[in-house]
């Protein structure tokens, strides 16, 4: 094991030494302006597997990779419109930022889910190495796992086994750092619609009715009479109202509207975290159930497949689908083949104005 | 022979598997399978949807409670699962892992409210305190539920009573601060990182409004505030992004918003009310800048606030649901033999 001091070492020799050790598979303990991190070649499987030896006890957590910059990072992982906003906001920093992998650094890096956490660290001196060394380096805390934080070497040092200490290659030592938190971590990942501003109606025009309201009230009151228009369909088959539109501009007040049609008196609260809500309603003589679902978390229609869409439909049921853009083919189809009608209401807001575009979607016509 | 008094208790109301230990008020183990226990991918929830991933996990959650509390089944005295309010097909797995169990080891099933397991979270001790004395807690006590899924206030007269004093008519806290964290594109679930960039932020940047100040009860309501945030938001991107210094001061004002609606309802509900304690549960329970504010607002009525000795407590865990289980073993009539039971996806806490 070699230690360098950094304050008392030219920086060109720092470099020159950091990148034969990470050439030759080595492990390389660093500083960052959040605590001291451990580092190898991303990208060698053999200095991968030495680094997870010296971190012990990973159960599957992921390992990070610090680049320079954004164009290095794109070589590794798919960086959606989300990414590069928070990259070019927060980076560098001490921001982790998680993307898609793309399969090009070794295998125990990433996540099972197939993502990769990428830093991009305000610290001269490493983005110095990577920049030399060409490849990313990996980035997680030079602590073994579940181990105090290391702001000094010391602290490193102090909890680790003499096994562990063997495979520590090079200590880039700056003293004792300034006690910063570990990085932030922000999943870009998931494909959650996170529209501020809507475009204009991807649908047909001609099939569209447009509807202003002016309050709360008169929003309530016009999902009542849709649901009212659609009381047949409701009995006889079902029915499922889609919405759609921007956080905040009102969807759960048109449900809540819904719900009074229906004669529910309990409280409709947001179904986001539980996905879905049941209410059991009766009105003139018939029972049945709302089912308001929120599938804003939801990733894919897979996962959608998996709340049990399906056994909600029924004579008497009426399921209300937030976000429904998010798995629109799987929720159509669902309902093509349990002859259910969908009636798809996209939310707008203009000022203090709502509007409504309703449209008819006739699922027997459906393709795909 | 001592009475059997440890319990085995499940919880699979909505994206986390658990499974727990409990001895009275003592939490042996507390597994959770979510990205915590099994995966990790950086600390946050994956939102795998409940059903599937509960059914792969269940059993090796009960398996590794038992392990870590080395505990047999035949030490057992009953077996608790959450039995609502959480998502329908998510509990089912519960339930029915809880039926199973219940069948092969001959034990009776305790069907336990998620909502009164945040409640009475805070009561939970750690291994440490086996077989000492502990402090009862004292009554009328508050609790105050704010989570992801839930913000409710919950008069407690005495284990097993409760009413809701106030709860949200629309989003939940947490919810709402994970959806603004989301237009600012900072992830999902963006809640902790609204927490840590708060830190760095001014509260006063923007003025968010105070909703439902002449509503005259204790209810809330978020919906509102995400709006604002969203026509903020709309109207501050108009010529550019916002730089870092912004983010962190939208994200400390989003934040103090929500928990000073919060703190407005809280501090009318207990100039009202009198309250011995006050009880804080639930995933934003966490967060030391509500806790701070609480705090702050309950002390000049010489309470204290009560939290749970481990922030694993907070989230949705096994041992609070074992907690409640061990409250209802220690009055009789619980106890009587295996019987099956439905889920209530809706099941209101409320003993009124």
């Amino acid at each position: 094991m070699q230690i360098i001091d950094c304050a008392h070492t030219p920086v060109k020799d720092i470099i020159s030494t950091a990148r034969k050790v990470l050439s030759s598979g080595g492990l390389v303990i660093f500083p960052t302006e959040t605590t001291y991190g451990a580092g190898v070649d991303a990208t060698n499987p053999v200095a991968i597997e030495k680094l997870l030896a010296y971190k012990s006890r990973r159960e599957g957590k992921p390992l990070s990779i610090a680049v320079t910059d954004k164009e290095m990072a794109r070589t590794y992982v798919e960086i959606n419109d989300q990414a590069d906003q928070i990259i070019s906001q927060f980076l560098p920093g001490p921001v982790t930022v998680v993307c898609k992998d793309k399969g090009v650094v070794s295998p125990g890096v990433a996540s099972e889910f197939g993502t990769l956490g990428l830093r991009i660290p305000d610290y001269q001196l490493i983005l110095d190495i990577v920049a030399a060394y060409g490849k990313p380096m990996t980035a997680t805390s030079a602590n073994a796992s579940g181990k105090k934080r290391p702001y000094t070497v010391q602290d490193i040092l102090d909890n680790l086994s003499n096994t562990q200490k063997e495979k520590i290659d090079l200590i880039l030592d700056a003293g004792k750092l300034p006690h910063n938190p570990p990085s932030t971590v922000i999943d870009t990942t998931l494909e959650t619609p996170i529209t501020l501003r809507q475009g204009e109606a991807a649908f047909n025009a001609e099939m569209t009715q447009k509807a202003i309201t002016q309050s709360e009230q008169e929003t309530m009151d016009l999902a009542g009479k849709i649901a009212l228009q659609h009381w047949n369909d409701i009995a006889k088959t079902g029915l499922i109202i889609a919405l759609d539109g921007p956080l905040g501009v009102g969807k759960t007040i048109f449900t809540k509207g819904i719900a009074k049609f229906l004669g529910i008196t309990e409280t409709i609260t947001s179904p986001t975290y539980a996905y879905v809500e049941e209410y059991d309603y009766t009105r003139h003589q018939t029972s049945g159930r709302l089912y308001h679902a929120d599938i804003w978390k939801v990733a894919s229609a897979e996962e959608a497949s998996r709340l049990g869409i399906d056994e909600m439909l029924g004579p008497n049921s009426l399921l209300l689908v937030e976000w429904f853009d998010v798995a629109k083919d799987y929720i159509l189809s669902v309902a093509e083949d349990k002859k259910v009608p969908v009636v798809h209401i996209q939310l707008q807001q203009d000022g203090t104005k709502r509007i409504l575009h309703i449209s008819d979607i006739e699922t027997t016509s459906y393709e795909n | 022979m001592k009475t059997k008094t440890r319990i085995l208790a499940i919880d699979t109301s909505c994206d986390d598997t658990s499974a727990s230990v409990v001895e009275g008020r003592v939490v042996l183990s507390n597994v959770i399978a979510s990205q915590t226990e099994l995966h990790k991918p950086y600390g946050g929830v994956f939102p795998t949807v409940a059903k599937q991933a509960h059914k792969e996990n269940i059993n090796r959650v009960i398996e590794l409670a038992l392990k870590r509390a080395q505990t047999k089944p035949q030490q057992l005295a009953a077996i608790a699962v959450t039995q609502g309010p959480g998502l329908a097909p998510a509990l089912e797995v519960g339930i029915r892992a809880a039926e199973a169990f219940a069948q092969e080891h001959s034990l009776p099933i305790i069907p336990v409210n998620h909502i009164e397991g945040h409640a009475l979270s805070n009561l939970a001790l750690p291994k440490t305190q086996l077989s000492k004395k502990h402090a009862q807690p004292k009554f009328p006590a508050l609790a105050i539920i704010v989570s992801g899924g839930h913000t409710q206030f919950i008069s407690i007269p005495s284990i097993g009573k409760y009413e809701i004093v106030g709860t949200t008519l629309d989003d939940a806290a947490g919810e709402c601060l994970d959806k603004i964290g989301r237009m600012l594109h900072l992830g999902y679930p963006a809640g902790p990182v609204i927490e840590e960039f708060a830190k760095q932020g001014n509260p006063k940047a923007i003025e968010f409004p105070l909703p439902m100040t002449s509503s005259g009860d204790y209810n809330m309501s978020f919906s509102g505030l995400k709006t604002f945030a969203r026509n903020t938001l709309e109207e501050i991107t108009k010529e550019k992004a916002l730089n870092k210094q912004q983010i962190y001061d939208f994200c400390a004002s989003a934040q103090y918003s929500v928990f000073r609606h919060i703190m407005y309802k809280l501090s009318k509900l207990i100039e009202k009310e009198k309250y011995a304690e006050i009880w804080l549960g639930g995933g934003v329970a966490s967060n030391t800048t509500l806790r701070r504010m609480i705090r702050e607002t309950i002390k000049p009525d010489g309470l204290q606030l009560k939290v749970p000795y481990t922030r694993r407590l907070n989230q949705d865990n096994g041992a609070m649901i074992g907690i409640v289980a061990s409250y209802k073993l220690e009055s009789a009539n619980e106890n009587n033999g295996t019987k099956k039971i439905d889920r209530k996806p809706r099941w209101k806490i409320e003993t009124k």
